[in-house]
């Protein structure tokens, strides 16, 4: 976005120039046309990778919080001799702890990506 | 089968013998030991030493020019740094810089064990070992980060760092089951951060090998259904690709939370 704006000022600067300005408009105007196609499909090539991507993030979030709360469940059943129930809250915490991260992960990945459009938006 | 295979003049010893596990398999190249400690020469070792080799190799000679107007190699090297510079920056603030160098470092050596994880095998000459496919090394990268955020966060705030694990704004009847949820959160970091890169790398090295291994499954065949081995060939290329894409985005995405685990420790209680 940032880019074609910025490709669209130089000719408008040297107008001056006679026809040297009407060949950059159409380059310009070239330029931008096959600029326009490739983003479309980049685009939405981009949504795919990112909800793949998106997904390992938060599948691991989970997982690894998850594996963490049994870990110290079963570190203080060993400790304390107090057999199922470290594990059970243990995993039990953990278990929360997982989804408050993916909430938190959501969260600031949404954040990233509307920052992202407002930034470019503000500049065109 | 091996009639066929032997008429298309197709090397036994390719993708059909070896499973789809055996590429993460470890070999030990030197045996060694210190005491009762295993400490081995492996083949994860030489790749290890292959994309540390390369990034120094590179870089060296990058700036070597150390021109105005940079050439290729330069070029390649300044995007990089600005790249990651622009990343710290970003996520940590300017004071954040201190940690460049460290960031600079995984950032690269990630995304060059990735790529080079990706360089196929040639029989009997070099036999491609994805380092970051193992979550012994992932794992190990991943607490060297969070060492250093504890580390730092402690010098820097001293007890004020555990502020960390207290969130504003919560009620007190709720604080010791956040406080205890944030302490889970923050031990399961690393666990994640290792999880996440390791996962990919595995996932994708299988489903290549999965696919490339369909082809020859299907060659083997013979007659109209060797036609079909047009598509998981064309599938194997895709997935490459894709893998391209992967092997940058795991390094990037590593690279970036541990500029946000820094910044924890950088600026307590500032977010």
């Amino acid at each position: 976005m940032t880019e074609t704006a910025d490709m669209q000022e130089p000719p408008a600067k040297k107008t001056g120039k006679g026809h040297d300005s009407s060949d950059l408009e159409q380059f310009s105007a070239r330029l931008d046309a096959v600029r326009g196609a490739r983003a479309g499909k980049e685009d939405t090539g981009g949504v795919r990778d990112k909800a793949v991507g998106a997904g390992f993030r938060l599948a691991s979030e989970l997982l690894a919080a998850v594996i963490v709360g049994l870990a110290l469940g079963l570190g203080i059943d060993a400790v304390a001799d107090s057999a199922p129930f470290g594990l059970l809250i243990g995993l039990f915490i953990g278990f929360a702890t997982g989804l408050r991260n993916v909430a938190v992960a959501m969260k600031t990945g949404n954040a990233a990506d509307n920052e992202g459009e407002s930034a470019q938006t503000d500049q065109s | 089968m091996n009639s066929i295979l032997s008429a298309l003049a197709l090397p036994m010893h390719l993708p059909q013998a070896a499973g789809p596990m055996e590429q993460f398999e470890i070999h030990r190249l030197a045996p060694l030991s210190l005491g009762n400690i295993d400490v081995s020469f492996t083949n994860s070792s030489l790749w290890m030493m292959i994309a540390t080799g390369a990034a120094v190799i590179f870089f060296s000679s990058a700036t070597r020019a150390r021109a105005l107007i940079p050439g290729r190699m330069q070029s390649i090297a300044e995007v990089l740094y600005n790249f990651v510079a622009d990343m710290v920056r970003g996520a940590i603030g300017p004071e954040g810089m201190k940690f460049f160098p460290y960031v600079f470092t995984l950032f690269i050596y990630i995304l060059l064990a990735n790529l080079l994880g990706l360089l196929p095998s040639i029989p009997g000459v070099s036999h491609t070992f994805t380092t970051t496919s193992h979550i012994a090394v992932t794992f190990g990268l991943a607490m060297l980060t969070i060492a250093i955020v504890i580390f730092y966060g402690f010098y820097k705030n001293g007890l004020g760092f555990l502020k960390l694990f207290v969130p504003s704004g919560v009620p007190p009847w709720l604080l010791p089951l956040i406080v205890l949820i944030e302490f889970v959160s923050f031990l399961s970091r690393p666990l994640s951060l290792a999880i996440r890169l390791f996962a990919n790398m595995l996932a994708g090295h299988i489903i290549l090998k999965v696919f490339a291994g369909f082809i020859i499954s299907l060659l083997g065949a013979g007659g109209v259904v060797s036609a079909i081995a047009i598509f998981p060939f064309l599938g194997t290329v895709a997935i490459t690709l894709l893998e391209l894409l992967v092997a940058f985005l795991q390094a990037y995405v590593f690279a970036i939370l541990t500029c946000i685990y820094l910044n924890d420790a950088v600026n307590v209680g500032h977010h």
